[in-house]
């Protein structure tokens, strides 16, 4: 069920709106969240709920044991136990065919027979999200950051919350834990209203922006060996803005919906597109993911205290197993190598790159982006390649259908992403004739999600 | 001491967006139960729509639209590519496309299969089971429906609701038609309830299942976004369903994609549902008789500008298909070389067997497989109380 359906707006939001404020008390709104979460996940495949049943137990007394123990040998062993228990059914699920196949490749090319059997797996969704969020309350617990909860519906409530469940952002339990505690605090109305301005902002992103401009570039990528020079860079910019615009307006909606049940869902980006370098970047992208690859491995490594050397090998790996993460396929993994480099080469030149004026880092930053989007747009290395040799030599071909109002569409989303304020900037309180506007502009939402069929988010597939 | 209260702006986000997905849901749920007949663009969607338990279509309708067209102009958002023409369409009170006073005569063969059994895109008298009707002199009951739900058990039931006096079942398999899945446990208990279900509980299920289905403010902004997806605003999405072709006089045909894929593709040849059907069907006395007709794109590839060359893996699909069902001992008839050579003389004068828009073959096309199959099983030449069975021992 996505956000942006009609079932999910009429159906199941209004029900557990209803169930979560009628109760009062602090367990039955974590348990209306814990089963709410669960039922959100079923209409995917209910079968996968085993898998979030598990995850959500393991690091659940995991946290319980870490309370108990205080051997230092013990805890580090239980978080061991629970994080590799985590990262298994990860790796089973996710990466087992790739490294299967890539096992067999090798084998085979080493002239052995050996051959890796190749299941039939189904992704589960929201698999990346759930398991990041109890490896870092296991890690964090163990750390002492947090104090791990006895209650299991609260916990349940904290890793299955439906706002983000499937597509993150990945929320810490140290950055909810008080919203938790204080749920039957919560003000139904003084919540609605920051809520709902969230939550139409990102349909808007998502529906209006992100899915236009996918509609447009999705054809045309998809024959890509039939694109321009203009094309291919019209395509691959307008990629840049429908995976910021999907995936910020998923993230907006989150946290307006966390707001319309008294959770504040932290920023998952802050602009992205007004960086100076890629480090800036990175630290206005997919918020919550980088500051996991920060804290949890990044740093973990060694971070920038070992040296140069170091310093760059720390940033290659976690770039890398940030571009692993996105999907099992070497195509990411490459996206994460050019990122590493990216980050390496900043690190470098820093003093230089700094000179320069404000706008021509900016136009830089988003340029060395939007190339590296080409990477991570490409089902596979010989797109990469046909589309690199189309951005970087003159070649005619057929323009692209809908290009005038792609044109259009990058224009307004460049005029928002590199100039407008992000949701977290605007101040949600409306006079009453933005109030009619929003609501003309979500009643053209709603038209679009009655006319067409809703587009998945773009990082549900991660 | 009253209580003091806060004034909150009524014109606020928290209170109009809620109130804007609450108007528009009520107006949705109103809309849905006025019929939806002005808004199709075919019988099929307009009778099928409210289709109780155990039937094909909405009992006892009549549905005139003399500006219907074709389903793969629609499924490929192909406006200017549509033929407009009158289809009248009438369901019997049991849910099946046959004119009303089939009910009250004598019944002599009941034809089984999918859309193109039941006539989709053309007329009430150029159906396949009036052409029959009419060529032979004995009634055929069109039962012919979506294709999952062609099972012995409700040819069984049916049988017994009609006044059959000969117990001939025609089954017609498309080419483009999924292999017939043979039912689970599941499908048939719940069979088994539907059939035991009072009528007006099913047309309650019916009408209730057609109000959660089909909602005109889904199908009016469907039309609105197809409308600027029109390969010039935005692009067509909905182009990759259908092959734009161009036959060798210049004029373009529709095929659907998956029919063109299917016939690049091999194609497995399963018998277990046959021989269940036949099976089945057995015990109760009655004959079984298939009917194999092929896709558009089987019997007009060779005719076509462009093509693909080489001959195709799943091209010879029906003819395994005949031959395995003869040699299981089911009759059989295989439409295939008839109605190809029957095309290309017909395309000589511009005149085509399936329509232009849409899947189904057309009204020549139905007449003519109606005489091949009076030609290769003659009820006229028998009595109507002759069985197939009588009927094929004949030189």
């Amino acid at each position: 069920m996505l956000f942006n359906s009609l079932g999910f707006l009429y159906g199941f939001l209004p029900s557990i709106y209803l169930v979560f404020w009628r109760f009062a008390g602090k367990t039955q709104r974590w348990m209306t969240l814990a089963i709410g979460g669960y039922v959100f996940y079923s209409f995917w495949n209910y079968k996968f709920l085993v898998l979030m049943l598990f995850s959500t137990g393991v690091s659940y007394l995991a946290g319980l044991a870490l309370l108990r123990w205080q051997d230092p040998g013990l805890r580090r062993w239980c978080v061991a136990g629970s994080v590799g228990a985590d990262l298994a059914v990860l790796g089973f699920f996710k990466y087992g065919n790739f490294m299967a196949g890539n096992i067999n490749a090798v084998t085979s090319w080493l002239g052995g027979r050996a051959s890796l059997p190749i299941l039939d797996i189904v992704l589960p969704v929201g698999i990346s999200f759930y398991t990041f969020h109890t490896i870092t309350y296991v890690i964090d617990a163990y750390r002492g950051a947090i104090t791990p909860t006895r209650n299991l519906f609260k916990y349940a409530a904290y890793v299955s919350m439906f706002p983000q469940l499937v597509a993150g952002p990945i929320v810490r339990y140290r950055q909810i834990e008080q919203d938790f505690e204080n749920v039957d605090r919560a003000h139904e109305t003084a919540n609605a209203d920051t809520g709902w301005s969230f939550f139409v902002v990102g349909l808007v992103e998502k529906v209006l922006i992100a899915d236009t401009i996918a509609s447009i570039i999705d054809p045309a990528l998809a024959r890509y060996s039939e694109l321009s020079t203009v094309d291919a860079w019209l395509c691959v910019v307008g990629f840049a803005y429908q995976v910021y615009f999907d995936f910020a307006g998923y993230s907006d909606m989150a946290v307006g919906l966390g707001h319309l049940f008294g959770f504040r869902i932290p920023q998952n980006f802050n602009s992205p597109y007004k960086s100076t370098d890629i480090a800036d970047m990175w630290r206005r992208w997919h918020i919550s993911l980088s500051s996991f690859f920060r804290d949890y491995v990044y740093i973990p490594l060694g971070g920038s205290r070992g040296g140069r050397l170091l310093t760059y090998r720390n940033l290659m790996l976690t770039m890398l197993l940030c571009g692993l993460w996105h999907g099992a396929s070497w195509i990411y993994v490459t996206f994460g190598a050019y990122q590493g480099v990216l980050l390496i080469l900043t690190s470098t030149f820093r003093g230089t790159w700094e000179r320069l004026p404000l706008a021509a880092r900016r136009i830089g930053t988003f340029g060395v982006w939007v190339v590296g989007l080409a990477i991570f747009r490409s089902s596979g290395f010989p797109m990469a390649g046909a589309m690199f040799q189309k951005m970087f030599t003159w070649h005619a071909g057929t323009a692209v259908v809908g290009g005038t109002v792609l044109v259009g569409m990058l224009t307004v989303a460049a005029g928002i992403a590199h100039f407008g304020p992000n949701s977290f900037e605007m101040h949600h309180r409306w006079s009453p004739g933005w109030v009619g506007a929003i609501a003309i502009v979500f009643g053209l939402c709603l038209f679009m999600l009655y006319g067409s069929r809703p587009a998945p988010y773009l990082y549900f597939q991660f | 001491m009253g209580r003091e209260r806060t004034h909150r702006p009524v014109w606020r986000l928290g209170r109009v967006i809620p109130c804007l997905l609450a108007v528009v849901f009520l107006v949705d749920i109103v809309s849905r139960v006025p019929s939806i007949d002005p808004l199709t663009f075919r019988a099929w969607e307009a009778l099928s729509r409210n289709r109780p338990p155990g039937a094909a279509f909405e009992p006892n309708r009549h549905y005139v639209n003399p500006w219907a067209y074709g389903d793969l102009a629609s499924f490929g958002n192909l406006p200017e590519l549509r033929q407009y023409r009158t289809e009248v369409f009438t369901t019997d009170a049991l849910g099946f496309r046959n004119p009303p006073h089939v009910l009250g005569g004598e019944v002599n063969a009941i034809l089984l299969g999918d859309s193109f059994a039941v006539g989709s895109g053309v007329s009430d008298d150029e159906t396949l089971s009036s052409r029959l009707t009419r060529l032979t002199g004995c009634v055929v009951y069109n039962a012919g429906s979506d294709q999952g739900r062609v099972v012995p058990n409700e040819v069984l039931a049916l049988a017994r609701r009609l006044n059959m006096r000969n117990r001939l079942v025609m089954r017609l398999y498309a080419e483009d038609a999924a292999v017939p899945p043979m039912p689970t446990r599941r499908e048939r208990v719940l069979w088994e309830l539907e059939a035991r279900m009072p009528a007006r509980l099913r047309a309650l299920i019916g009408r209730l299942r057609g109000l959660v289905a089909v909602g005109p403010l889904r199908v009016l902004s469907g039309r609105a976004v197809k409308a600027l997806e029109d390969d010039k605003i935005l692009p067509n999405r909905y182009a990759g369903y259908v092959v734009n072709a161009t036959l060798d006089n210049g004029d373009p045909m529709l095929f659907q994609a998956s029919e063109v894929n299917n016939f690049y593709r091999r194609r497995e040849v399963r018998l277990d549902y046959w021989k269940w059907l036949r099976d089945t069907l057995r015990p109760a006395r009655f004959d079984l008789l298939v009917v194999l007709v092929p896709s558009k794109y089987t019997v007009y590839r060779p005719f076509l500008v462009d093509h693909r060359p080489g001959p195709g893996a799943g091209a010879d699909y029906l003819d395994r298909l005949e031959r395995d069902l003869r040699t299981a001992g089911i009759p059989v008839l295989n439409l295939t070389p008839f109605l190809s050579a029957e095309a290309a003389r017909y395309l000589q004068h511009d005149r085509y067997l399936y329509l232009l828009d849409d899947i189904h073959w057309d009204p020549r096309g139905i007449a003519l497989a109606a005489e091949a199959i009076r030609e290769q099983w003659p009820l006229a030449d028998a009595p109507c109380s002759t069985t197939l069975s009588r009927a094929v021992e004949k030189p």
